[in-house]
C-alpha cells in the first residue's frame, strides 16, 4: 500500500505540474475578471501538487501501511489482477468505436458480444452467436427502433 | 404540500409506468452482485436524454428504489450482497435460507424495505422544501459558499484516507474547468477539440467511473454462486410476524432517515447501524447471527429510508450525499434541471411529479419485488461472460445514444480506466465526482462574486447567507478531521 500510495503521489504530482503548463498557455482575455481564466486552473493545479507532495513524503516517512479505504466503491482490485485481461476489454471497446462507422450498429455490437464473451471464458459456438445475434437484436429493436437514436448505418446500405 | 398535488402529476405524465419500470431495472440490477444502485442508474442515465425532465428524474430515483431492495434478493439466496447495503441483510437471511425459509425471509425484506421507503418518503416531502425555501435568497457568493460546502462532504466521503480524498476532489475540480470558460468564453484544455468545447459532460464521467471501472474489475473477478428457482416463492409475514418485525422496522427507519441525509453515511453504514440497534433493543437478540427475522427487518427498512431521505440534501441544496444521490444530481443537470432552491420555484412540476413518483416507486416496489422474483434468479444465474457481455453492449450504446457521439463513448471508457485506476490505489472516486458537479457552479460564483464587489474577498463573509454555509462546511471540515485523527490514533 505504501508503495502503491508513493505512485500515485508521484503520478498527480505530473499531472499537476502538466496541467499548471497548459492552465499558463491559457491567453489573457479583455474581458478577463479579477481572477482571470488561468486563476482557478492555476490555483488546483498547486493544490494538487502540494497534496500530492504530502501524500509522498507520507508514504516514504511512515513505515506502517496505510488502512484500506472503507469506502464501498474503492473496492481495490487484487494486485494480481492480469493487466491483460483488463487491457483486453478496453481493447474491445476501442475496436467497437473504430469499426461502428465501418459495419453499422448492429453487427458491431453483436461483434463486440461476441467477442467479450470469448474473451470472459466462453466459448464461440453456435449457442454463443446465436445469443449475440440476439442480443444485437434486441439492443436495435430498444436504441434504433424504439429510442430513435441515429446510430451509423455502415457501407452496406452503399453496397446494397 | 397538499395530497392533490401529490396525485395530479400521476395522470398527466407517463409517470406510473416510469416509477414501475425503474424499480423493475433498479430490481435486477440490484440483484446482480457487483451492480451497485449507483451503477444500475448510471446505465440507465444516457437514456433518459431524450426522454420528458419529470419522467426521466422519476425514473432514476424509482431505479434507486428498487436497487435498494434487489440487493438483498442474492443476499439471502447466495449469500453474496447484491449491493453494499444488504451486506447486514446477509447475517440473517442467508442463515434462514439455510434453514428452509428463503422465501419468509425475502417476504421480510420486501416488506420492511416497503416500510422504509415510505417512511423515507413521508421525510422526504416534509422535509426538502422548507430546507430549500431558505436559499431563495442567495447570491453568488452563497452559491459560491454551497459550493464549498458541497466540496466539504469530501472530508466524510474520503474514507480512510483525507489526503487522498482531497487529491480526487481536486482531480474532479480539474475535470469541471475543461471548455469554455464561464465568463469570458475562452476555449481551456479543449487541444483543438470541438467536441470538448461545452466541458466534459458529469454523466460519461459517472459512467466511466462507476460502471465501466466496475466491469473491469469484474474481469478478473471469480463468479458468483447460482441460485436455484425453488428457493425463491416469496412469503409474506403473518400477522405475528408483522408485530414481532415492527419494532426493527420502526428503529431501521429512524436510522436510515437520520443517516441518509448526513454526507457519506449512505445505505450500508445505515445498514449496519439499524442492525446493531435493532439486536440492542431486541428481546430475542440472541437470535441474531442464527436466522433472525428482525436481523432482515432493521436493515432492509433503513436502506430503502435512505433511497428516499437521501434525496434531502440533493434537491434542496444540490448537495448528493451519496453515490446514488450524485447519479440523479447527474440527471437532473442534463436536463437542466439545477437542484436548489430554484428548482422548486422553476421546476415545480418536476418535483411534484418526483414526490409522486417515489410514492407510486415504494408501491411498486411491493407488486414488482413479488413478481420478478423468476426473472432475478434467471438474471443471477446466468453465464458471467454472457452478462459481462450486454452489460458492455449496454455500457457503450447508452453512452453513444446520450449526444450521438463516438467521442463520448472513448471518454467514458477513458474514466474507466481512471475509474480502475482510482480502485486500484485505493483512491474513493466520489469525491471526483462531487468535484466535477460542483466545480462549474464554484468556479462561475467565485467569479460573479467578485466582479460585482470589484475584487472585494470579503463579501463571501459580509453576506450572512453565505458566511452561514462557509462556517458549515468549515464544522463539517473540522468534525471529519477530528474523526480522521481520532480513528487514525486508534489504529495506532
Amino acid at each position: 500500500m505504501k508503495a502503491r500510495d508513493l505512485i500515485f503521489g508521484i503520478a498527480t504530482l505530473v499531472v499537476a505540474i502538466l496541467y499548471y503548463g497548459v492552465a499558463a498557455t491559457i491567453p489573457p482575455s479583455e474581458l478577463a475578471d479579477p481572477v482571470g481564466p488561468q486563476g482557478l486552473p492555476k490555483t488546483y493545479a498547486v493544490l494538487l501538487a502540494a497534496l500530492s507532495l504530502l501524500l509522498i513524503a507520507r508514504s516514504v516517512r511512515r513505515p506502517v501501511s496505510n488502512p484500506e479505504p472503507s469506502s464501498p466503491e474503492s473496492r481495490i482490485p487484487s494486485p494480481a489482477s492480469p493487466l491483460p485481461r483488463v487491457t483486453g476489454m478496453l481493447l474491445i471497446g476501442i475496436a467497437y468505436i473504430l469499426v461502428l462507422p465501418w459495419l453499422g450498429y448492429f453487427l458491431s455490437i453483436a461483434a463486440l458480444i461476441t467477442v467479450t464473451i470469448y474473451f470472459q471464458g466462453g466459448s464461440i459456438n453456435v449457442r454463443s452467436i446465436l445469443v449475440a445475434l440476439s442480443g444485437a437484436a434486441l439492443f436495435w429493436l430498444l436504441f434504433i427502433w424504439l429510442l430513435r437514436i441515429q446510430y451509423p448505418a455502415g457501407i452496406w446500405p452503399s453496397v446494397i | 404540500m397538499a395530497v392533490g398535488d401529490l396525485i395530479q402529476p400521476l395522470f398527466s405524465t407517463a409517470i406510473v409506468p416510469a416509477a414501475f419500470g425503474g424499480v423493475a431495472w433498479g430490481i435486477l440490477g440490484g440483484a446482480l452482485p457487483g451492480i451497485s444502485p449507483s451503477i444500475t442508474m448510471a446505465l440507465l442515465l444516457p437514456f433518459t436524454y431524450g426522454m420528458d425532465s419529470t419522467v426521466a428524474v422519476v425514473l432514476l430515483a424509482s431505479t434507486y428504489v428498487g436497487a435498494e431492495y434487489g440487493g438483498s434478493i442474492p443476499a439471502i439466496l447466495i449469500g453474496t450482497p447484491g449491493t453494499n447495503a444488504a451486506a447486514a441483510t446477509v447475517i440473517d437471511g442467508y442463515e434462514m435460507k439455510r434453514q428452509g425459509k428463503a422465501g419468509e425471509a425475502l417476504g421480510i425484506s420486501l416488506y420492511s424495505g416497503f416500510v422504509g421507503g415510505l417512511f423515507g418518503f413521508l421525510v422526504l416531502v416534509l422535509l426538502t422544501e422548507r430546507l430549500s425555501s431558505v436559499a431563495l435568497a442567495f447570491t453568488p457568493s452563497s452559491y459560491f459558499s454551497l459550493g464549498m460546502l458541497g466540496l466539504s462532504v469530501i472530508a466524510s466521503l474520503a474514507g480512510d484516507s483525507l489526503l487522498k480524498g482531497l487529491i480526487a476532489g481536486v482531480l474532479g475540480l480539474m475535470v469541471a474547468t475543461v471548455g469554455t470558460d464561464p465568463v469570458t468564453g475562452l476555449n481551456r484544455f479543449t487541444f483543438g477539440s470541438p467536441e470538448l468545447l461545452s466541458g466534459i459532460p458529469p454523466i460519461l464521467v459517472m459512467v466511466g467511473l462507476f460502471a465501466v471501472s466496475e466491469m473491469l474489475v469484474q474481469t478478473t473477478a471469480p463468479d458468483w454462486e447460482k441460485a436455484t428457482r425453488e428457493s425463491a416463492r416469496i412469503r409474506f409475514p403473518t400477522p405475528a410476524m408483522w408485530r414481532r418485525i415492527a419494532k426493527p422496522q420502526a428503529i431501521g427507519s429512524l436510522i436510515g432517515a437520520f443517516e441518509g441525509m448526513m454526507p457519506g453515511a449512505g445505505g450500508s453504514i445505515s445498514s449496519f447501524l439499524a442492525y446493531n440497534e435493532a439486536r440492542r433493543w431486541s428481546r430475542h437478540g440472541e437470535e441474531f447471527g442464527h436466522g433472525s427475522p428482525e436481523g432482515i427487518a432493521a436493515p432492509e427498512a433503513a436502506n430503502n429510508t435512505v433511497a428516499c431521505t437521501a434525496l434531502v440534501p440533493m434537491l434542496s441544496l444540490g448537495i448528493p450525499s451519496s453515490n446514488s444521490a450524485a447519479v440523479l444530481l447527474g440527471g437532473f443537470l442534463m436536463h437542466e434541471l439545477v437542484p436548489g432552491p430554484m428548482l422548486f420555484v422553476q421546476h415545480g412540476e418536476v418535483v411534484r411529479g418526483l414526490y409522486a413518483g417515489l410514492l407510486v416507486a415504494n408501491i411498486a416496489m411491493l407488486i414488482i419485488g413479488y413478481l420478478i422474483m423468476s426473472p432475478c434468479i434467471w438474471l443471477v444465474s446466468r453465464p458471467k461472460p454472457y452478462l459481462m457481455a450486454f452489460i458492455y453492449a449496454l455500457v457503450v450504446s447508452g453512452v453513444y445514444a446520450y449526444q450521438g457521439s463516438l467521442f463520448n463513448v472513448g471518454v467514458a471508457l477513458a474514466f474507466g480506466v481512471v475509474g480502475y485506476a482510482l480502485r486500484y490505489f485505493a483512491v474513493p472516486f466520489l469525491p471526483m465526482v462531487l468535484g466535477v458537479v460542483l466545480g462549474f457552479m464554484i468556479e462561475s460564483n467565485y467569479r460573479r462574486a467578485l466582479v460585482l464587489s470589484n475584487g472585494d474577498l470579503s463579501t463571501f463573509v459580509r453576506n450572512p447567507i453565505s458566511a452561514a454555509l462557509l462556517a458549515t462546511a468549515l464544522v463539517v471540515l473540522a468534525g471529519s478531521l477530528m474523526r480522521h485523527s481520532k480513528t487514525r490514533a486508534a489504529a495506532r
